[in-house]
């Protein structure tokens, strides 16, 4: 697990006992979680008032770097240790990152796999079922009729506009349904191989 | 004058199936010694009375009775109502096509992918299905790239088959045997 140079002199700070304090320590930790995984949440902690604002800013910037290279990496306690001994925290503090680690890995990961390009993901999928009667230019047109609408959203810019589509009741058995069926029978073979 | 009819009534059938066709318009007005405009005219005239016959799908002796007003011989009407039942079927399925129309199905591809890894995460398993559908629009056919999961899709198929479910319920069987 590599940091870079500043994060590196970041993370010797966050160990010097005579920079932060146990509990500004503790405090810098949650903090640095937490602006992570709710960016909206602010870092203001009474523990931080008496830290030097330059210390301050270096520190919780090596902390969220050291937090999001070890979620990318997927590392374990070990690697994780290992990186911030090198940058000589004592085993005290290790152990308190370690564990805020554990306990926040999972969203830490979950945040991290949603980033990046993918086409708009399918959520979800409204129909309704209409019965033509009438166009303006065709009287006694009977032909049942299906309107799907499907709901999209893409990581980088939130909800896109619906899809909407006629399809008859023939295309929706045969090709929507039958092709979207293989697909599924196909994910779940793969899931139950992988399990 | 019926052999006249009979051609403008074929130049009134084409001009549904294919648009303006000027040429043909002048090649009959010198077949039939007549002006183009006149032609233009009968031909647009007779395009006329089969789109609305068709639009609203009279019955013969409706359409007889219709045309009667316009003091034609005998044999003209005959020609007339056969010309009407000859291609109102063809013509009503191009009117059906001038409907106000969404975006309509057209095909779908599917592939499964796994992602394994990607920049802001190492040592992924992420299945995921990508979907290229296939769209009509407006003579077009365009193409939308999609993406869904597993649990999704297996959502997403459970609200299709409802759909599908539903056409076959008594509620809309009854509609549709009464429209008919």
């Amino acid at each position: 697990m590599e940091l870079s140079a500043y994060a590196q002199g970041g993370c010797r700070l966050l160990g010097d006992p005579r920079r932060l304090s146990r509990r500004a320590y503790a405090a810098l930790l949650r903090a640095a979680f937490r602006g992570v995984l709710q960016p909206h949440g602010g870092v203001a902690d009474p523990e931080l008032s008496d830290v030097d604002p330059a210390v301050l800013k270096q520190c919780h910037a090596a902390a969220a770097a050291c937090i999001l290279e070890a979620g990318r990496q997927r590392a374990d306690r070990a690697a994780l240790s290992a990186c911030l001994e090198e940058c000589k925290l004592d085993r005290e503090r290790i152990e308190q990152f370690c564990t805020e680690y554990q306990k926040n890995r999972e969203a830490l990961e979950e945040l991290l796999g949603s980033i990046g390009r993918a086409p708009p993901h399918v959520t979800d999928v409204s129909w309704r079922l209409a019965y033509r009667i009438q166009t303006h230019e065709l009287h006694r047109a009977y032909q049942p009729t299906y309107l799907l609408t499907l709901s999209t959203e893409n990581s980088d810019t939130g909800a896109q506009p619906d899809l909407s589509f006629s399809c008859t009741m023939e295309q929706l058995q045969a090709g929507g349904k039958g092709r979207i069926c293989c697909a599924t029978l196909l994910v779940m073979v793969f899931i139950e191989v992988v399990k | 004058l019926v052999l006249a009819v009979a051609e403008l009534g074929h130049l009134a059938v084409e001009l549904l199936r294919r648009g303006a066709a000027p040429k043909a318009c002048e090649a009959a007005a010198r077949k039939l010694n007549a002006g183009v405009d006149t032609v233009q005219h009968g031909v647009e005239g007779l395009m006329y009375l089969l789109t609305e016959s068709s639009k609203l799908m009279i019955s013969e002796m409706d359409f007889q009775d219709s045309i009667h007003v316009l003091g034609f011989s005998d044999e003209l009407n005959k020609l007339l109502l056969q010309l009407y039942l000859d291609n109102r079927k063809e013509i009503r399925s191009i009117l059906g096509e001038l409907a106000p129309k969404l975006p309509s199905y057209h095909s779908l591809e599917w592939r499964l992918d796994v992602q394994l890894a990607s920049r802001s995460l190492r040592q992924q398993i992420k299945p995921a299905v990508t979907i290229k559908l296939h769209l009509n629009e407006n003579e077009d056919l365009t193409t939308q790239v999609l993406q869904t999961d597993p649990s999704t899709l297996l959502h997403l198929i459970q609200q299709l088959e409802q759909a599908l479910g539903e056409m076959k319920t008594n509620h809309c069987r009854r509609i549709a045997r009464n429209m008919k």
